[in-house]
């Protein structure tokens, strides 16, 4: 009978020790946790990532012209746009300027040059290769551009608020 | 921290003893119920589902430690943080400078330098870049001469893509004047995809494709 109570209270230790061990355990989990979640370079590098990838999408959507297909062209220059970009684009009509001809446009390389996680406004820079096809007629040559381009984060992602060829300075 | 609240239930328990319940040991066999702890004939049977209930306990802060260990590992360990092209500012900014200074170094030449630019190209590349640059400055060396060109390179923007404490892929835009003699000079843009990689303390570039 003498032997119990030592029993019971070395169990009990143990029991107490192997709480306290998985709670404390438990608690570094927690604190690394919060402070990986809590990391704003983390947040800040996808800021870049989602920024760049949406970049990319809608400088190529911007540079293409389906002329058989006017209306889908603007909505999608649209979606891609914000600000004054936006309103300027809404009154436009897509086949102006290009004599009925389509472009399609691929983006062959991106970079952002600048990106303010907090303001949400990015600035990227694009090449781009754009085939064009006569109306009526098959796709004709491949023009390389260089684009510049500013973004800003909108509820739906980021969109272009400005997109402008970057020219060649004079000798 | 919620784990920490729930510590304290099972283990005053054995120090504050019952206000005896001895003589109903089948209440004794509830988990919840500390009172018989202390009854000589309860001990033993209160200390198994004590134990049920310590045990349950630390698997579950073992549970709930090993899924936030998890949750942090995968957010520290996000591709994103892998690249630190912007996210790390002052190797971003000496990334460009370097790669955009080498560039313009060596697509810069007059008809009597192109020696000097030839052998800051050997510091500057490497790789297939190098091999690209010696296969296309055996003739521009040449031309520049005859024509008495000479050759000037700016970087108009540039942007880092990737960067890691290895490698950078960048992409730069040029503008490239061309000045022959007696003729006025012409400017053309040129747009690079350049990589580059951190030998002994300085950005090399090792490839270079034209867009």
């Amino acid at each position: 009978m003498t032997g119990r109570p030592v029993g019971w209270d070395r169990s009990g230790a143990w029991t107490a020790v192997a709480v306290a061990v998985a709670a404390l355990l438990c608690g570094l989990a927690g604190w690394s946790y919060a402070g990986a979640a809590g990391d704003g370079t983390r947040a800040y590098a996808e800021a870049r990532d989602d920024a760049l990838a949406a970049g990319r999408a809608h400088v190529a959507r911007l540079s293409s012209v389906d002329a058989a297909r006017p209306d889908a062209v603007r909505a999608g220059w649209l979606d891609a746009t914000t600000g004054d970009l936006h309103t300027r684009l809404k009154g436009t009509d897509p086949r102006k300027g290009t004599g009925g001809a389509s472009t399609r446009a691929t983006v062959t390389d991106a970079a952002l040059t600048a990106l303010n996680d907090r303001a949400g406004t990015a600035g990227l820079i694009a090449t781009v290769s754009v085939t064009t096809t006569p109306a009526g007629g098959r796709p004709g040559g491949t023009d390389r551009k260089r684009l510049e381009a500013a973004l800003a984060r909108t509820g739906d992602g980021w969109k272009v608020t400005a997109l402008t060829a970057v020219p060649v300075a004079g000798p | 921290m919620k784990g920490a609240d729930r510590v304290r239930i099972p283990l005053p328990a054995p120090r504050h003893p019952a206000t005896g319940d001895d003589a109903a040991p089948a209440s004794a066999a509830v988990p919840d119920a500390p009172p018989a702890s202390d009854a000589p004939s309860g001990r033993r049977r209160t200390s198994r589902p004590r134990t049920a209930v310590a045990l349950v306990l630390v698997l579950a802060l073992l549970g709930c430690g090993a899924g936030l260990l998890v949750r942090a590992q995968q957010l520290t360990g996000a591709p994103a943080l892998h690249n630190r092209a912007l996210t790390d500012t002052e190797a971003t900014s000496r990334v460009v400078d370097e790669v955009g200074g080498a560039l313009a170094r060596v697509f810069s030449y007059g008809p009597g330098d192109t020696a000097t630019t030839r052998q800051a190209a050997r510091r500057l590349l490497a790789g297939r870049a190098a091999r690209q640059y010696e296969a296309l400055f055996g003739q521009v060396g040449q031309r520049a001469a005859q024509q008495r060109l000479t050759l000037t390179t700016h970087v108009v923007r540039a942007g880092v893509t990737r960067l890691d404490d290895r490698g950078a892929q960048l992409l730069v835009f040029l503008d490239q004047v061309a000045q022959r003699a007696g003729k006025p000079a012409t400017t053309v843009a040129a747009q690079l995809s350049v990589t580059a990689e951190l030998h002994e303390g300085r950005w090399r570039i090792v490839d270079i494709r034209s867009r």
